[in-house]
């Protein structure tokens, strides 16, 4: 049978990836480095079989034509990166390994569960949403992922209560597979950011400290009901204009059902990076 | 539908690098080849394929304070930004995101949605 063993929420900044392969770290980021390998050597101590991330396109697979709310991948490889991607952040193109059955499983195979009325690809190329949670949990990309799509970039998001129901869907779907299987989820997003607006790339920091602060003690305290009402799409924008992305850890902590074993909003020149954990 | 042709237009142009050089060579040519594309389309678009004067005249001038005021989705277009700005040569990053900021903040707030 299959069996959630471990619950984590990780950030997905792509300017980390020229940043932080340096050997040594720059100091203002050794910290996320260290939080990124303890979380790489607890997953591999798992021995999991396979990686469900829970990440938002940025307007690259799922654009404006046609923008589901959640899609779940369902391919048997995905190709990884864009050319813009590889321009921008020096991303490289990468491939993963789907995992059919368990993205079947979780659709419905058939027939849609009554949750969350998910769309389905069988062909989509991943963006850093998805790859660098991947690459920097699972270097050689050896482990199978099932990427579901949340779209917290295009308005009209969903209301943060659908986050949190996807995640519950996906705890008891996983646990309720005819298949062994070692699940790890992984919720891929923001703190408070902003890209494109006035107040990005400040000189390091927060655009909005007080909010990181009481989304970190929501994961800390497993206060998913405070994290809901709080995740308005107002407070969210106000935040900075991805900040939405901080609703796939909506996701992990309902799916978690309780408080975070760590959390942490963690300093870097680009904004406070997300780290948590729970144990399932 | 309009504010959409904005986002398709620089999200397509962000995402190749042949676009972004062929749009920075000639940004008037570019964009008139965009609509005639569509113009010349032998079944109905979805999209409708055409910007509006003011839409045009962002895109020819690659004014970005003009096209986020406009209401173009802040992400793309920072990186459409950075693609035409900074990767070509013309402005090096640090003064983009200066000259960046500052222009777009008289705007302050924009809906972006389609």
């Amino acid at each position: 049978m299959a069996e959630l063993v471990s619950i984590l929420g990780v950030p997905h900044n792509p300017l980390l990836w020229r940043t932080m392969r340096t050997d040594p770290v720059p100091d203002d980021l050794a910290r996320t480095r260290e939080n990124f390998d303890r979380f790489r050597e607890e997953l591999a101590a798992s021995d999991v079989d396979v990686l469900v991330v829970v990440g938002s396109d940025h307007l690259r697979q799922f654009q404006w034509g046609n923008s589901p709310a959640f899609c779940i991948g369902k391919a048997e490889r995905f190709a990884c990166t864009f050319e813009n991607e590889i321009r921008t952040f020096g991303l490289e193109p990468w491939e993963m390994i789907g995992d059919p059955e368990l993205a079947g499983w979780l659709l419905g195979d058939t027939e849609l569960q009554p949750d969350i009325d998910f769309a389905m690809s069988n062909e989509w190329v991943l963006d850093h949403s998805f790859t660098l949670p991947a690459k920097f949990l699972t270097p050689d990309l050896g482990v199978p992922i099932v990427p579901i799509h949340t779209n917290a970039n295009i308005p009209p998001i969903p209301r943060a209560e659908r986050y949190a129901t996807l995640g519950q869907y996906l705890r008891s779907r996983i646990e309720a597979a005819p298949f062994d299987r070692k699940v790890a989820l992984v919720a891929s997003g923001h703190l408070a950011t902003e890209i494109g607006g006035a107040r990005q790339f400040l000189g390091g920091g927060s655009p909005d400290q007080e909010f990181d602060d009481l989304a970190t003690e929501w994961m800390r305290t497993g206060d998913l009901d405070g994290a809901i009402a709080g995740c308005t799409f107002e407070r969210l924008a106000a935040a900075g204009n991805v900040t939405g992305q901080f609703l796939n850890f909506i996701t992990a902590l309902a799916a978690a059902g309780g408080p975070a074993t760590f959390a942490e909003g963690t300093p870097s020149r680009f904004a406070n990076g997300p780290f948590f954990r729970w144990d399932p | 539908m309009s504010r959409y042709e904005i986002d398709k237009f620089i999200s397509f142009v962000e995402g190749l690098d042949q676009a972004v050089l062929d749009y920075v060579a000639d940004p008037e040519g570019f964009v008139a080849a965009w609509e005639a594309r569509a113009a010349a389309s032998r079944l109905p678009r979805a999209d409708g394929g055409t910007l509006t004067a003011e839409e045009r005249a962002a895109l020819v001038n690659r004014d970005h304070a003009e096209l986020y005021r406009l209401g173009a989705h802040q992400y793309v277009l920072w990186h459409f930004v950075e693609a035409i700005r900074v990767w070509t040569g013309e402005v090096t990053w640090p003064e983009m995101k200066e000259r960046f900021r500052a222009d777009i903040a008289p705007h302050g707030t924009v809906d972006i949605s389609t």
